[in-house]
């Protein structure tokens, strides 16, 4: 098995590294009470002018607490593809985040993950607090989140897409052009 | 100013396009590429490059465990490349596993056709192409548009690539020579549109809505794969826009195409590489998106209303096409490692400059470009390598620690065996003893590779020689085309026949070498003088820097040490830097052989010139029989001030308590600039911190390179090149001198110091000359070196008393 020197003495706080480091990723980062009141009140107040809000299908937060998600204005139930490719705002549930890099780690493969985390221009990540790692290597560890890094497909989301191809750094080119991580504390 | 597109040339001059000079495998080639670059690229690539360099440095600063991370990737490399024929079998049952399909294509032919067929399978009219290097090196585009399918770049650097027919010049960044006001200037050509188009955000949203289209309509997504775990089969995909995602999720069909020396055994072994590839690229602490996928995906593929859901489907092709054979090669092995982050094309000071239509081939580009040039098409296309000038920056900053200068001497040696040897090259072979091996090397570099012969000659004859090689003097800057005309006959024939440029100055040879000065001197008793030393009389200080030999002992017996001067023998470093491998290693036996018995006597080595220094603490361990040789001088090979600071440490001294800096004939404001090599083996810092301590202020370049390295400054063919490379030094001077008038110049490099001489004409010191003016009591051999600089200033007399002669007749 590797081991791996990673001091992380520097991060006593790993949800206050996070955000840091997502912020200077140009991710935009919300602490956000866990309760089904106070996440349709955040993705409410972000996705407000949204003509179409998809969720994707949550694994670790729970049933409960998405649920009030649905009811907002502009969800799109059972979204078509043609939907999907026209849709403002995803909503995707975070496999865990990075604290070094401010990443957020989302698995892939339950239905809309995919699309919600790079089709529309807007794309809100719910990450619990508890599922932040150090470092990327970190999920690497058969020890760390039950070794399930080792088994998924994952996509590291380090702020909005971005290309310095045409002269200056532009955010938003074939994926979202803002990030918002709700970290659920 | 902004720039625009290239302006048309005037009638009846001949443009080259960057396709025009892509293949390199003759020199003229290359040599018009370098002009190109030099009139449109360089300025966008110097800006982006240096840009990605910064941001490098900043972001492995950050790791504490940096150099223990390349460790690891450097053993996971070796081991898979190792075991490359065992990882592909187990590779292969992990994709069929998923339900995926793989194939081993051993051409680039066979790659084509394979996906060819999958198109023609699939019935694909479009496909659409994340970035992929190996799609570019198998002329994938190419065959596929031959067939009638629509091939769409969506990567924004490549879409723009695609639309201006251009090849990649950069690994990463494939457009890094295109300012934004040339995209502009290229889209409203190619679309024929009014729009303004003058922001990036502009032309990002122009790009994005003509591709997002094309992603929703493709039947076939096509990307690379950064590395391949082979245990489950999992691609580790990095990118910052958002395509290659696409392209792997919306289409039904996907193929990767990656090299087979992508594949590591585990995917638990992927973790090192996150770390450092985004860091050694970009500079960023992680890309946008990396993704860890074992495809075919189970979500359902995309359709739009109307068409189909079919089912995933995917294909992953490895590609040999030579790969296995630089597998079995002792030297070109080590390209295998490579995880093509392209920190090394931006820490290289030619790059900056030129980018890869200059510096790179028809596919690869860069110092590590030469050898997957050579690897995966023929030899003869790895001839830009040439401009890899062994300066040494990339090595550190390489994330799996590729010996990249080692590489290119080697391709080097491989090219000069190609060459038709010519009788004159022969001659010169036979008289400077050049090893037989390398006896077809040109003519240039056959002088270059022996320069310790004709530095010998040259002081024997040193009147004739000062002469004849205008020795220490300069053709005026903006008075080229006059002093041009100045230009003795020698020089002139040194030009046509060696390569030596008129306008480079060759430093003087002197009445009398170091070795001779030394012997003259008055070697206190050695009584009580632990420290024992022997000062390597390498050839560049022996006949030419002579001054900082003398120096260097007189400090150094000041602060007590028992100080010796070798005999001079070449220790390789000139063979070595024209690729003359076999030539080198006869000399490094004789350097080694002539320091055996001072090592044996309990002394250490000191070396002036920072590149000869380099060659005992780097290349020895290339060029001599075994480890325990090379580390017998390693361990006991120093920098003069390295030395010196360790002398003082040792002897709990301060510097400021050995060395007054009220003696300071040159004022107390320095501008040091450290040579390449010195600060690759980590001699620069110990010689800016004991200045400071002494209490000098002193600024710093922070340049990779001056343009020099060696000889390749003073080649005709570079000259130009070398001088655009200086430009950024004589900036960084310019900028320092600015508040508080002019500062000394302090360059340790005998290169470095004609590269500052060319750009200001004013005096530079190597270091330890200045501590040696700080010294408490005037040594008699302090007298000496005054003797010295006066027997300097006779020869420089010599010579112009000889062009004045010269100008009469």
């Amino acid at each position: 098995m590797l081991t791996y020197n990673s001091p992380l003495t520097d991060m006593v706080d790993l949800a206050a590294t996070f955000e840091e480091n997502a912020m200077e990723a140009a991710a935009m980062v919300w602490r956000c009470e866990r309760t089904p009141l106070a996440l349709r009140k955040a993705v409410g107040l972000a996705a407000h002018k949204a003509r179409g809000i998809v969720l994707s299908e949550p694994e670790f937060l729970g049933d409960t607490l998405i649920a009030g998600l649905r009811g907002l204005a502009g969800v799109i139930a059972r979204p078509e593809d043609d939907q999907l490719a026209t849709a403002d705002a995803g909503v995707t549930e975070a496999f865990a985040g990075v604290a070094s890099t401010g990443s957020v780690c989302v698995a892939l493969g339950r239905p809309l993950v995919s699309a919600t985390s790079l089709l529309m221009p807007l794309n809100i990540v719910l990450l619990a607090r508890e599922r932040i790692v150090a470092r990327p290597r970190d999920l690497f560890d058969p020890d760390c989140l039950k070794g399930e890094g080792l088994k998924r497909n994952l996509v590291f989301i380090t702020g909005p897409s971005a290309t310095a191809d045409m002269g200056p750094l532009v955010h938003g080119v074939h994926g979202p052009h803002r990030l918002l991580v709700l970290l659920l504390e | 100013m902004a720039e625009t597109e290239p302006k048309p040339a005037a009638k009846g001059v001949k443009v080259d396009l960057p396709r025009d000079v892509a293949n390199k495998s003759d020199k003229d080639h290359l040599l018009r590429a370098i002009r190109m670059a030099l009139d449109i690229e360089s300025p966008t690539v110097r800006s982006n490059t240096q840009h990605f360099n910064r941001s490098r440095y900043r972001a492995v600063a950050e790791f504490p465990d940096y150099d223990a991370l390349k460790d690891q990737t450097r053993r996971i490399k070796e081991k898979s490349i190792a075991n490359l024929p065992e990882l592909v079998q187990i590779l292969k049952s992990s994709v069929r596993g998923h339900g995926g399909h793989v194939v081993v294509a051993n051409t680039a032919e066979d790659a084509c056709r394979y996906i060819l067929d999958v198109c023609h399978w699939r019935t694909a009219k479009l496909v659409v192409k994340g970035k992929s290097i190996t799609s570019e090196e198998i002329r994938l585009n190419h065959i596929l548009e031959a067939d009638g399918i629509e091939v769409v770049e969506s990567d924004l650097a490549e879409f723009i690539l695609q639309l201006a027919d251009e090849q990649p010049s950069h690994f990463l960044a494939p457009a890094l020579h295109y300012s934004r006001e040339r995209i502009t200037a290229l889209f409203k050509r190619k679309f024929q549109t009014e729009l303004p188009l003058d922001t990036g955000e502009a032309l990002t949203r122009f790009a994005r809505e003509r591709l997002r289209d094309k992603f929703l309509y493709a039947d076939v997504g096509v990307t690379g794969a950064n590395l391949i775990a082979a245990d489950t089969g999992t691609l580790m995909l990095v990118e910052s826009e958002g395509n290659i995602r696409l392209a792997s999720f919306l289409p039904p069909v996907h193929i990767a195409i990656a090299g087979i020396e992508k594949i590591v055994p585990t995917r638990q072994e992927m973790a090192p590489f996150l770390d450092l590839l985004s860091a050694s690229a970009v500079g960023q602490k992680m890309s946008v998106y990396t993704s860890f996928l074992s495809p075919p995906l189970t979500d359902p593929a995309f359709a739009l209303p109307g068409k189909p859901r079919k089912p995933r489907e995917f294909h992953l092709v490895l590609i040999d096409n030579g790969r296995m054979r630089m597998r079995d090669d002792p030297v070109f092995k080590e390209t295998l490692y490579c995880i093509r982050c392209g920190a090394c094309l931006n820490s290289c000071a030619n790059f900056q400059t030129v980018g890869g239509h200059a510096f790179g081939g028809e596919t690869y580009s860069g110092g590590i470009g030469g050898s997957w040039e050579a690897g995966t098409s023929k030899l003869e296309n790895a001839r830009f390598s040439e401009l890899c000038t062994g300066c040494t920056r990339c090595v550190n900053q390489c994330p799996v620690r590729i010996d990249i200068p080692w590489l290119n001497v080697n391709l080097g040696e491989r090219l000069n065996q190609t060459e038709e040897p010519s009788a004159l090259g022969n001659a010169l072979g036979l008289v400077t003893g050049a090893a037989q091996d390398d006896r077809s090397t040109p003519v240039s570099k056959m002088f270059f590779g022996n320069y310790h012969y004709f530095a010998r000659w040259g002081t024997r004859f040193i009147s004739i020689s000062n002469a004849l090689s205008g020795g220490g003097k300069r053709a005026e800057p903006g008075a080229e085309a006059e002093e041009k005309e100045k230009v003795s006959p020698a020089r002139r024939l040194m030009e046509r026949w060696v390569g030596l440029d008129h306008r480079r100055a060759l430093p003087p040879f002197p009445k009398q070498t170091l070795v001779e000065a030394a012997r003259r001197l008055e070697a206190p008793s050695s009584k009580g003088r632990e420290t024992k030393v022997v000062l390597f009389a390498d050839v560049f200080t022996n006949y030419g820097m002579a001054r900082r030999g003398l120096a260097t002992i007189e400090v150094l017996r000041a602060l007590g040490a028992d100080v010796v001067v070798s005999e001079s023998v070449p220790e390789g470093r000139a063979a070595l830097s024209q690729g003359m491998i076999a030539t080198a290693k006869q000399h490094v036996r004789r350097a080694t052989m002539e320091l055996d018995s001072h090592v044996s006597d309990g002394r250490d080595i000191v070396v002036v010139e920072p590149s000869s220094l380099s060659m005992f603490r780097r290349d020895f361990s290339h060029l001599l029989d075994s480890k325990e040789r090379f580390e017998r001088f390693r361990s006991r090979a120093f920098d003069p001030v390295e030395y010196v600071a360790l002398m003082l440490a040792k002897s709990g001294r301060r510097p400021q308590d050995f060395f007054d800096i009220s003696k300071s004939k040159v004022g107390y404001r320095l501008f040091f600039h450290a040579h390449c090599q010195q600060k690759t083996i980590g001699c620069a810092e110990p010689t800016e911190a004991l200045l400071r301590e002494i209490g000098f202020d002193v600024a710093t370049s922070n340049v990779e390179c001056c343009g020099m390295a060696g000889s390749f400054g003073y080649k005709k063919d570079f000259y130009e090149l070398s001088m655009a490379v200086g430009a950024d030094l004589f900036g960084q001077v310019v900028l320092q001198d600015r508040n508080g008038g002019a500062r000394q110049l302090i360059a340790s490099g005998t290169s470095c110091t004609e590269q500052l001489h060319a750009g200001f004409d004013r005096t530079v010191l190597h270091p330890i000359e200045l501590l040696a003016s700080l010294l408490g009591v005037q040594e008699p051999s302090a007298a000496k070196v005054e003797e010295e600089e006066e027997e300097l200033e006779s020869d420089l007399e010599s010579v112009k008393r000889a062009r004045r002669e010269e100008s009469k007749s």
